[in-house]
């Protein structure tokens, strides 16, 4: 575990910038990926390895940050919404209900998705939790930080080995 | 890399960047509109999906903002070109640095109110970014290969 604690402190860091309020609206694609080359650098440092980091370390640190980010992001998100009984789905009902409305589709498929929707609506307002919603932060949530973490750690890697090929050409 | 290897990284920048402009699919086939809140969840752990900052094509809006659109652009058609062209040596770092500094900067100055943000600007930066990008994740893979290999 020790071995991989600057994907955990870089991890927890993005989840939580793409998870509470607010500071999610920093939320960008890059944050995932800059927390990983935070990590790689992090963890150079702390273990005073500064030779060129392997692909294959590379990519296992980006897949750990993108599942702690997972981890702690769907944990978070989930308490949130249990505690405020409040979320996205909530937030964005009335535009999600005006979408649907204004798509040419037939009036059959528009009730079953605002029925789905609504369902998931009264659940959150009325028990701050529902099975739907848990399970698509979860699974949303660990494919795509780990998927932007492996590329992430490919990045993070070439730029740190060619800075380092730089520095040792110069000497 | 093998020709095969970069289909496949293509096709999956395509599926990624089809995803954006679900609400257009939606017309050519209604049962794409289950998908819709599940793709709104998705990329909302990518981009902040600012209402303003969408693209918008008349009453159809993408998924992801201006920016991030561009970038996933870019790095689709760069992963087209290498599909066509396998590149040959290496990319300095300071490309990556000058292809990040326009959408850098654009970020800084708009964040300040220095000048109103711009979609089109977003756009661009973005595209520049994601282009170039794209041989980096490239070189990557490559090196990654070579490394399983031995």
């Amino acid at each position: 575990m020790k071995k991989y604690l600057a994907a955990i402190i870089c991890g927890f860091g993005a989840g939580v910038l793409q998870i509470v309020p607010f500071v999610k609206n920093f939320s960008c694609c890059m944050i995932l990926p800059l927390a990983v080359f935070f990590s790689l650098l992090l963890d150079q440092r702390a273990t005073r390895n500064f030779e060129k980091i392997p692909m294959k370390k590379a990519l296992l640190f980006g897949l750990f940050t993108g599942l702690f980010a997972a981890s702690f992001g769907s944990v978070l998100e989930i308490l949130i919404t249990f505690i405020t009984k409040h979320n996205d789905v909530i937030a964005s009902f009335t535009d999600l209900q005006r979408i649907v409305q204004n798509l040419p589709l037939s009036e059959d498929i528009k009730k079953e998705v605002l029925n789905i929707f609504q369902s998931v609506r009264e659940d959150i307002l009325k028990n701050g939790f529902s099975i739907l919603y848990t399970f698509s932060v979860i699974v949303n949530n660990f494919i795509v930080n780990s998927i932007f973490g492996s590329v992430g750690g490919l990045i993070g890697a070439r730029i740190i080995n060619s800075k380092l090929h730089h520095q040792s050409n110069g000497q | 890399m093998k020709r095969s290897y970069s289909l496949i990284l293509f096709f999956l920048f395509l599926i990624w960047f089809l995803g954006i402009f679900i609400e257009w699919f939606i017309k050519i086939d209604e049962h794409f509109v289950f998908a819709l809140p599940y793709l709104q969840k998705t990329y909302s752990l990518v981009c902040h999906q600012e209402k303003n900052k969408l693209l918008l094509f008349g009453e159809i809006e993408t998924l992801t903002c201006a920016r991030c659109t561009g970038i996933y652009l870019g790095l689709l058609l760069s992963s087209l070109l290498v599909l066509l062209k396998l590149p040959k040596g290496k990319l300095h770092i300071n490309i990556l640095l000058v292809a990040a500094a326009p959408m850098i900067a654009d970020v800084l100055l708009t964040s300040l109110n220095i000048y109103a943000y711009s979609k089109l600007i977003a756009f661009l930066t973005g595209f520049l970014l994601g282009s170039f990008g794209f041989f980096y994740l490239y070189a990557g893979l490559n090196s990654l290969i070579l490394e399983l290999k031995r």
